[in-house]
């Protein structure tokens, strides 16, 4: 199962950790947290990934989802953290480049 | 209710299977299933397992997905996986009964970037050396393999 932790730093920057395995049952469910996030105004997100345990190709694509749709809205998406899991699946399908993992969620959004 | 089976292993190499109805809900189960066969295989390398468990669970995935689209009227789709491990490689075997796939395994290729969806066969087929799919008396076949790293 999983759990999302929804947060908000002093600086707006929404983030959001997946506890648990984002696979085909629980993409959706990031999905629309990050839907929701970029419709209040929170276009600046930080998907902390050290807690998820299991990332799959839904997972994948509710982060491109959320990617696209922060950038359109002025802000970004930036993923931090990631467990060795989402480390591989990152690197098999070249989204390394695209989905570039950040150290520290405090400073995903330094550079 | 669902009626997942899962059966203790007790054969060859501490096998585990599994037979249960094509639902999302059997993922979990499918993942716990896979842990078993971790603590029977405590020596797994966890680049391994994690290569492994992406495969199964997207080639899972796409049974769920594509193979279940029910007519009016029929009964529950179901499909059983078995899944072992040798000092050479972690092999899954599915069979399903959902309708035949239409794909062509050397066809598929990884989506662009910003793609949202159909990224799961191409990660299946880059995570483990081999995947292979037959339609036989009815039934879909997948079988994958991934040879283990050395140490």
């Amino acid at each position: 199962m999983i759990e999302f932790a929804v947060d908000t730093t002093p600086e707006g920057v929404g983030v959001v950790t997946p506890k648990g395995r984002l696979n085909m049952s629980s993409a959706r469910g990031l999905k629309d947290i990050l839907d929701g996030l970029v419709a209040e105004g929170t276009s600046r997100i930080v998907v902390d990934l050290g807690e998820t345990t299991f990332l799959d190709s839904s997972g994948l694509g509710a982060l491109i989802a959320g990617l696209k749709s922060a950038r359109q809205a002025g802000g970004d998406l930036r993923v931090a953290r990631p467990t060795e899991a989402v480390t591989t699946v990152f690197k098999l399908t070249n989204l390394d480049r695209v989905l570039r993992p950040r150290d520290s969620v405090e400073g995903a959004f330094d550079a | 209710m669902p009626d997942p089976t899962p059966r203790e292993p007790s054969d060859d190499e501490g096998r585990v299977e599994l037979s249960a109805p094509a639902t999302p809900e059997m993922m979990q189960m499918v993942h716990a299933v896979l842990e078993q066969l971790w603590s029977n295989h405590e020596d797994v390398a966890m680049a391994d397992r994690i290569r492994f468990e992406t495969a199964v669970i997207e080639i899972l995935g796409n049974i769920v997905e594509h193979a279940y689209r029910l007519e009016p009227g029929e009964s529950e789709r179901r499909f059983d996986v078995s899944l072992s491990a040798t000092e050479a490689a972690l092999v899954a075997s599915f069979g399903d009964d959902g309708m035949p796939v239409s794909i062509d395994l050397s066809d598929v290729t990884m989506p662009d970037e910003d793609a949202e969806s159909g990224r799961g066969l191409a990660l299946a087929m880059a995570a483990v050396d081999e995947l292979s799919y037959d339609r036989a008396s009815g039934r879909n076949h997948w079988r994958l393999t991934c040879v283990r790293q050395p140490g």
